[in-house]
């Protein structure tokens, strides 16, 4: 005890000097109103900086399923324009959004497991497969245009054969002009596809969009998939070969979106007995 | 030692009545300069006696802080400089003690000289401005004006304080 107090009679010079400088600051805080609200300010400045960085690091464990959840919705808001797009040419989105019969497409979103673009032949493995009722001969989407068709499916895995492939033949047309012609992948380079057998007394121009003839099972009616960048007629030739700049840079996409169409297997029945 | 108070007490009522009824009035201004503060009353502090109490000499600080933020209307903020120097001023005066020691009375320049005097006088004013014009700026964004503020008062405090010293000369 007695060396306590002797301890405080040493230091009272300094207990005394904290003391007063606690009750100095409490008093300018208090008191003056500049130096309340920089205070305000700065602790506020203070939390906020630990808040926003312990949300960074919460928001990144939730970031999976975040990006989940926007899958989901993106995928129901692309349904919703893929099926109004085709069914209510001349009704209004409220007509349309009051019938209920009308939705054949659906889309199945998924996470890209793998997948080249450089190579003559790509393929896209997705995450998902038959166990999400995805079929062979289904169209995939990205959120910006086409980007294959299944062609084969595991239970848990399912393989895409890209547009970016020699063996692709995709229907499409010139949005606003329908002239319909098929988009191959003729050049190496990803992002340019060649779009062939439009007839050559089409009018066409650089800047015209591409999109889906809706002809294919795979794919709903005018999904954009790109402009065109440049066009040539060859010699003797009855049609165009034209250069269709997409709009999906395939090295960015992660996520894709399946479509399947309700009435597929009567179109492809009514297909194969027709051949 | 009566004498020396009432000298202390005296010095210490007439230099604070002219910082708050005088030098707080002048304003020296150039356009957007008005950097320049007469602030002195630190002085009171400077030339309390060697011997006092340091617990004391920090509450006369924080009291004489205090009476001059009443009349500047910013309560707390010449209390918190004016108690740090009040502590400070131990330790400054063993960095800087003159050879033969702390034994000829008052800590003025007529007893240990001139140039002792401004160097003491000069660390105390400028860690009261610096410490003042901080805790009055509340955070380092305005560091510029903390540091022009600082200096050109000063040089005005000091400038003013040492023309005092030199007319009245005292010797406690």
């Amino acid at each position: 005890m007695r060396n306590i107090i002797s301890l405080l009679i040493r230091y009272s010079a300094f207990i005394v000097f904290l003391t007063l400088e606690c009750l100095s600051f409490y008093l300018i805080v208090n008191y003056n109103k500049s130096q309340k609200e920089i205070w305000a300010n700065s602790s506020n400045m203070f939390t906020g900086g630990v808040n926003s960085y312990v949300q960074g690091v919460e928001d990144f464990f939730a970031l999976q399923n975040r990006n989940d959840s926007l899958l989901i919705e993106n995928a129901q808001l692309l349904e919703t324009i893929i099926n109004y797009r085709i069914n209510s040419k001349d009704n209004s989105f409220q007509a349309f959004e009051d019938s209920d019969s009308t939705s054949n497409y659906s889309l199945i979103p998924s996470r890209v497991c793998s997948k080249t673009i450089n190579l003559r032949n790509n393929y896209m493995t997705l995450c998902k497969g038959s166990k999400d009722s995805i079929q062979v001969g289904m169209g995939v989407l990205t959120e910006d245009g086409i980007a294959g068709i299944i062609s084969q499916v595991s239970p848990d895995f399912s393989t895409v054969l890209m547009i970016l492939n020699s063996e692709s033949r995709t229907s499409a047309k010139i949005k606003g002009k329908n002239y319909f012609g098929n988009l191959l992948w003729r050049k190496s380079n990803p992002l340019i596809m060649t779009l062939t057998d439009v007839p050559k007394h089409a009018e066409i121009m650089v800047g015209d969009t591409i999109v889906t003839s809706g002809y294919s099972i795979s794919y709903p009616e005018d999904v954009y998939i790109g402009t065109i960048s440049d066009y040539s007629l060859r010699d003797g030739s009855n049609s165009y070969s034209i250069d269709v700049q997409l709009a999906t840079d395939f090295s960015k996409t992660d996520y894709v979106y399946v479509v399947s169409y309700k009435l597929a297997d009567q179109k492809e029945e009514l297909i194969s007995t027709d051949e | 030692m009566n004498s020396v108070w009432q000298r202390n007490i005296i010095r210490g009522l007439f230099i604070i009545a002219l910082q708050l009824l005088l030098l707080k009035r002048i304003d020296i201004t150039f356009g957007d300069f008005n950097y320049i503060h007469f602030t002195i009353y630190s002085i009171i502090i400077v030339l309390l006696p060697y011997q006092m109490n340091r617990t004391g000499i920090v509450v006369i600080g924080f009291l004489l802080g205090i009476i001059v933020d009443i009349f500047y209307d910013s309560l707390g903020v010449h209390a918190a400089a004016t108690t740090l120097i009040a502590y400070a001023r131990y330790f400054i005066l063993n960095l800087i003690s003159p050879t033969e020691g702390y034994n000829k009375g008052g800590l003025t320049a007529n007893n240990y000289g001139l140039p002792w005097f401004l160097t003491y006088l000069s660390i105390m004013v400028l860690l009261h401005l610096v410490t003042l014009y901080s805790i009055e700026a509340f955070s380092f964004v305005y560091l510029k004006e903390i540091i022009l503020r600082s200096v050109f008062s000063f040089i005005a405090s000091l400038f003013f304080i040492t023309i005092g010293t030199l007319i009245f000369n005292p010797k406690y």
